[in-house]
């Protein structure tokens, strides 16, 4: 999808066609691997999570705190593959 | 494109199944670049490389896979690396193959061997190479086609091979 047809999903509020493309984005042009794929890393998340180990929560929160909204942004993307890739369900066989 | 043919694609339809899968996708322009003509014999012309396979000099900036709007960077890579200086960051074709032998998408090894043979005069010092998802046609072509036209240009090759992943 080009930028223009995502910044114009933006204005006219069609929340579905930027989902759409961040599944399609996710899972390689296949939307509904793409979907799975954001179930895959959430879950993944949440299993570090469930023996609440210690955290550095200083650090997240002095990170939200000093960068910018954009890189966070950029971040959250990251975080995604980081932890699809964690899951060891990877399906994609190239390198990030 | 007004010159452009489907039949002269090696994979006719693929450009409707791109516009399938990723509506607003599709780039057209209404202008046609003829293809240059060689101005002299290729045993006597530097030849340049510019790749989409993302592949990179290790240790270089990993090609940014993850941003979903793409990644509008280049990197030079010398033309005399071995396939073990270099490694590949992208995930939007598959690179297996390529992993087992990185000359079945950027072919390197064959290049240095055809300048050695005299086929072609030569390389140049470097080539180029850039990933090939790249949401903002406009950006793709206002900054990183110019800049590596500029950087190509720089190294003053007789010939380009082009090469998509």
């Amino acid at each position: 999808m080009s930028l223009d047809y995502l910044k114009k999903a933006v204005a006219d509020g069609d929340t579905e066609k930027l989902i759409r493309y961040v599944r399609l984005h996710f899972g390689d042009g296949d939307e509904a691997a793409g979907a799975k794929e954001i179930d895959k890393a959430w879950i993944e998340a949440l299993k570090l999570l469930l023996d609440v180990p210690e955290t550095k929560r200083e650090f997240i929160l002095e990170t939200l705190a000093e960068k910018d909204a954009a890189t966070l942004a950029h971040l959250f993307f990251h975080l995604h593959f980081y932890f699809v890739r964690r899951s060891g369900e990877w399906i994609h066989d190239g390198e990030l | 494109m007004e010159n452009f043919k489907e039949t002269n694609q090696l994979r006719p339809g693929l450009w409707a199944t791109v516009n399938e899968r990723y509506p607003g996708a599709m780039i057209t322009k209404s202008d046609f670049i003829p293809l240059a003509k060689l101005k002299k014999p290729l045993p006597e012309s530097r030849l340049t490389f510019v790749s989409t396979a993302g592949v990179q000099p290790k240790n270089s900036l990993p090609f940014d896979t993850v941003h979903p709007v793409g990644d509008y960077t280049f990197r030079r890579v010398p033309s005399d690396s071995k396939p073990s200086d270099l490694e590949i960051h992208q995930l939007k074709y598959p690179t297996a193959g390529a992993k087992r032998d990185l000359n079945v998408i950027f072919p390197i090894e064959r290049l240095q061997e055809f300048a050695k043979a005299k086929i072609i005069g030569g390389l140049t010092a470097n080539f180029f190479s850039f990933i090939g998802y790249n949401m903002n046609a406009e950006r793709l072509e206002q900054t990183l086609a110019e800049e590596i036209a500029d950087a190509v240009e720089a190294e003053k090759p007789d010939a380009a091979l082009l090469a998509p992943a």
